[in-house]
């Protein structure tokens, strides 16, 4: 008797050591890397996925953005690195190519996406010419422009500049009649400096284009020195005239605390920025003049001859081409772009889904953003280009640097930058 | 010559007070004190700002407000601010340990000894140091990956003893050369081993200039941010400029947050230096040797 | 003392052995990368020979002159010179009987360690709004006191913008080298001062002939170091100036640096690296052998 049940006892207990590990291995652990500041808030989403997904752990991990590209390749080149990343949309494709990110056409085809890949926007940056996409578009956002109302009302000026003159004509007119800063923006030249963002919707407001894509499918450059020098001497005469003050040639990003506190002190009465930094502009007026009307408004930037454009901005998910759960990482993608998620919990940034972005709440003061973002362009053959975006951002952002400050003619810097561009486009092998 | 300095040591007090008879002139006090006042305003002036920063919201850099607030430090804690400082404690200081240890040893050797190759590799001991940090970052981060030294306390325990390494040695090589040989000397003469030499008569001098080493090692250790950047991925690993740094974001910073952090990140070196600043001062022990 | 090599060597063998496995291998690495156009895209596949084109890339550049002024001059000779002079006048301060009387000493050491503990960004951050031309206390003082009539943009002025560099610098790194100092003082036996002064010997001869004698190891010591990790510092540089305005305040290493990470040319940014390694070395060895045996006296 008792024989006959030890024998029960080891075949029911060898089919559980059989299972078990079986059992054990049904907990996923997952690392997602997302960059921005909103940790809390993107943790109790991934709470939330956890409860829908029972056998997923998801740990949260963070680099700045700074250092998030070169960290992410260099990781991704030994076989280490999170399973998710949180990416810029004009890094996807060149990870992509560099084997970091691996395909989700098959994901997409296996467990699709709600309204369909077509519903999100820049698609373009996130597949290859073969037609492999290697992120998933996640937030979006442009720069806008941004006025305090009563300084322009106090500088007698009645409506926002529609035209690249007439901003220029109402800084100056601010300055004049209250000895105010008018349009102050970041003019130094830093790698990731803001200038580039202002000199590329210039000369796309007036047809121009630094990397164009020809008919022939090759690339090239539609920018003349002409039209370098033109921007540029549009740009210097903000600093030589005195209503853009000169230490903002100290100034890189459009978040210098210099300009936020210029802006919220009543100093300044335009400037140029993206969604998130204009908020935080609007939280510290708040902080500092409790119950008072904020008397922020927001604007499209001004046209030029041609037309009134900015860049689309935008992050990008993709998955780890190490990852060992693909599938479950692609789960978490779809959970993280699904419309709860920007309704709780990430608020402050814009679905990049044509049909999210419909439903978007938007208070009276980001009006402008929401009007931008219907005349913004992609990147486009910026990012499709022989040339990295990085190094052109960087070489427009020294030679505009050079320039303004006076170190280099205008014309000489805009020669040397068309001639460095050039050569990028030319010496970059794929 | 050898019993004259020993009897000058033995005789020395711990500290240093100026022998009677030296009036004091008050043109001097006036003067010192106030080159001592314009000097503490420069250097400190800078970090009171700090302080004063972290207590308003967006670090009093956005804007002008009465009020003060302790939200700044609610947040970084809320982020696991606690944690990032009690990895950066637990392998700062056990760097510092293992690297002075390490640089004792060689310090001594090379101060004391004469052997062949010994200039040499003296000076070889810089060898890494005349690199800048950039060209090593990316092979060494493929050497850590693979022998799995990322996000560890030992890889980076072993990063930053490297790091301090070639300063400490030399610092206390320079500080061996002036504490004088006779002492050695005059043990070897009543028969003491050379294990017993370095234990009992060489350390106790040493004390002053191996606490005064150890604590510059820590602080290179303490503010160091480029390897643990790319060393340490995983948020529970993270040490504490990698946390001050994250509050660095894409289109906004959170300064208040970055006063608060920074204002914490001065704390722990304070509070370790203030019971070490008395070694710093005292001479060679009394009555070190019979 | 003589013999007793394996002593030596097992006293010597720790400190070689981690330098070694830490250093050695990133340096060859670096030194087969120099000869390739490797891309930071491209770390998996590796890059191609291209011999000593990066090389004769580096020097041909036309703001290499530039860039190597910059890093020599302005970054490392300057910084370094004033980290020391002010340092020994803050450690002599320190030192003062004065201080000692008003029992200020222990507080005046503390607050100077403030400054070394700050994580350089924050200094860069704090100097920068010191500094700034709106909202700087600098610029409030300076034009209130009627030095100025306008305010100084301190980091967009090509005039000024070194100095506010090396301001923070030193600000961030001289308490280490005031500290030493200090340390190094206060071991001088102070009977030899006494004796010369006896003897008629002034203020500032006594200074000149037996402190600073006494003081000249760490000295030497704390230049060495300084000089080296100086020139191939690029966080100070980077943080509060990008290597602006334009490129004027490009030094080696920030140049190294958007090689590396913005153009993604790790072949060429090795070989940067690679150069200022020989100059540091060369530097090194001629400071090795003519000052610091010198001064490190026959112990060396």
């Amino acid at each position: 008797m008792s024989k006959w049940m030890l024998r029960v006892a080891a075949a029911i207990f060898g089919m559980v050591a059989a299972f078990a590990p079986a059992l054990a291995q049904q907990t996923v652990n997952l690392t997602f890397r997302f960059n921005d500041t909103e940790e809390k808030e993107m943790r109790a989403a991934l709470d939330q996925f956890e409860k829908q997904n029972p056998g997923i752990k998801v740990t949260l991990q963070r680099i700045g953005w700074r250092d998030a590209r070169d960290q992410f390749l260099r990781e991704a080149a030994v076989g280490q690195g999170p399973d998710v990343v949180h990416v810029a949309q004009v890094w996807v494709k060149e990870m992509g190519q560099a084997g970091a990110l691996q395909p989700l056409n098959d994901l997409i085809k296996q467990a699709p996406l709600t309204n369909g890949f077509s519903d999100f926007m820049a698609q373009e940056l996130a597949q290859n010419k073969e037609g492999r996409i290697y992120g998933l578009p996640w937030t979006t956002d442009t720069w806008a422009m941004v006025y305090r109302t009563d300084l322009l009302k106090e500088a007698g000026v009645t409506k926002l500049p529609e035209t690249w003159a007439e901003l220029h004509d109402v800084s100056a007119q601010v300055k004049q009649r209250t000895g105010k800063t008018g349009f102050g923006f970041p003019a130094g030249g830093s790698a990731s400096g803001a200038i580039w963002f202002l000199a590329n919707c210039y000369w796309w407001s007036n047809g121009k284009a630094m990397v164009v894509q020809k008919p022939d499918g090759t690339y090239g450059m539609n920018l003349t020195t002409a039209d370098v020098v033109d921007s540029m001497r549009y740009v210097k005469s903000f600093l030589t005239e005195g209503h853009n003050p000169t230490s903002n040639l100290s100034a890189s990003d459009a978040h210098d605390p210099s300009i936020l506190q210029a802006l919220v002190n009543g100093q300044q009465a335009i400037a140029t920025m993206p969604p998130n930094t204009y908020k935080q502009v609007l939280e510290m007026y708040a902080t500092a003049n409790p119950g008072k009307p904020v008397p922020f408004v927001s604007g499209p930037f001004p046209k030029g001859t041609v037309t009134r454009t900015s860049m689309i901005g935008g992050r990008m998910l993709g998955i780890n081409a190490n990852s060992k759960h693909p599938a479950e990482a692609w789960k978490l993608i779809r959970f993280l772009a699904s419309e709860p998620i920007f309704t709780q919990y990430y608020t402050t940034q814009f679905p990049a889904q044509r049909s999210l972005l419909k439903n978007v709440n938007w208070s009276p003061e980001l009006k402008g953003f929401a009007e931008q973002l219907g005349y913004a362009r992609t990147w486009g053959p910026y990012s499709d280009g022989p040339a990295p975006i990085g190094a052109m951002w960087n070489a427009t952002g020294r030679a505009f640097s050079a320039a303004l400050s006076g170190q280099r003619r205008e014309q000489d810097a805009a020669e040397e930058l068309l001639q460095a561009v050039d050569k990028l486009m030319k010496t970059r092998s794929q | 010559m050898t019993s004259l300095s020993i009897d000058l040591a033995a005789e020395r007090a711990p500290t240093r007070t100026r022998s009677v008879g030296r009036r004091s002139k008050p043109l001097a006090t006036v003067v010192v004190l106030i080159a001592t006042l314009v000097v503490l305003v420069f250097m400190v002036y800078p970090a009171a700002y700090i302080l004063y920063g972290s207590f308003k919201p967006a670090g009093g850099m956005l804007g002008e407000t009465s009020a003060f607030t302790l939200a700044n430090y609610r947040r970084i804690f809320a982020s696991g601010f606690l944690i990032f400082t009690i990895n950066s404690l637990v392998i700062c200081l056990s760097a510092t340990a293992v690297s002075t240890a390490i640089s004792v040893c060689a310090a001594y050797v090379f101060s004391r000894f004469r052997f062949r190759g010994r200039r040499a590799l003296f000076g070889a001991v810089l060898f890494g140091q005349v690199f800048p940090w950039i060209v090593l970052v990316n092979p060494l981060f493929v050497a850590f990956a693979k022998w799995n030294l990322t996000n560890s306390y030992a890889g980076m325990i072993f990063c930053y003893t490297a790091f301090t390494i070639p300063f400490s040695v030399y610092m206390l090589t320079g500080y061996l050369a002036t504490v004088p040989r006779s002492l050695d000397e005059a043990a070897t003469i009543d028969g003491a081993s050379r294990l017993q030499i370095v234990w009992r008569i060489v350390l106790p001098i040493m004390l002053p200039g191996i606490v005064a080493t150890a604590t510059y090692a820590f602080l290179l250790c303490w503010t160091e941010y480029l390897f643990a950047l790319a060393f340490l991925t995983q948020t529970e690993m993270k040490t504490l400029p990698l946390g001050l740094y994250q509050f660095f974001g894409d289109d906004r910073v959170d300064w208040g947050a970055v006063m608060a952090a920074s204002a914490i990140a001065t704390l722990p070196t304070l509070v370790l230096f203030v019971p070490l600043q008395k070694r710093l001062t005292s001479g060679l022990a009394a009555g070190a040797v019979k | 003392m003589r013999g007793g090599r394996l002593f030596i060597a097992l006293m010597l063998a720790p400190e070689l052995v981690v330098l070694a496995l830490f250093y050695a291998y990133p340096v060859f690495q670096n030194l087969a990368i120099s000869f390739t156009d490797l891309y930071l895209l491209r770390l998996k596949t590796g890059g191609n020979w291209i011999g000593l084109d990066n090389y004769r890339e580096l020097f041909h550049s036309p703001e290499f002159g530039h860039v190597l002024f910059n890093t020599v001059v302005w970054l490392t000779i300057v910084s370094v010179v004033l980290r020391l002079l002010m340092g020994l006048g803050m450690a002599l301060l320190l030192d003062s009987s004065v201080l000692k009387r008003l029992r200020l000493a222990t507080a005046a050491k503390l607050a100077i360690l403030v400054p070394w503990a700050t994580p350089p960004i924050v200094a860069v951050v704090v100097w920068r709004w010191m500094l700034d031309a709106q909202n700087g206390i600098i610029n409030a003082v300076l034009v209130k006191l009627g030095i100025v009539d306008n305010p100084v943009a301190f980091f967009a002025d090509l005039r000024t913008v070194w100095p506010s560099v090396v301001t923070v610098i030193v600000w961030n790194t001289v308490p280490l080298i005031a500290l030493s100092l200090l340390a190094s003082l206060q071991s001088i036996p102070e009977e030899l001062n006494e004796a010369a002064a006896l003897d008629g010997a002034s203020r500032w001869q006594q200074f000149r002939h037996i402190t600073l004698p006494f003081l000249m190891p760490t000295i030497t010591v704390l230049s060495l170091m300084s000089v080296f990790w100086t020139f191939n510092n690029f966080v100070y540089v980077w943080l509060s100036t990008g290597a602006g305005p334009g490129t004027f305040t490009n030094v080696l290493a920030t140049e190294i640096y958007i090689k590396a990470f913005v153009d993604f040319r790790l072949g060429y940014s090795s070989a940067v690296g690679i150069v200022m390694a020989l100059v540091m070395a060369a530097f090194g060895i001629v400071y090795y052998r003519f000052v610091a045996t010198r001064e490190l006296g026959e112990s060396l």
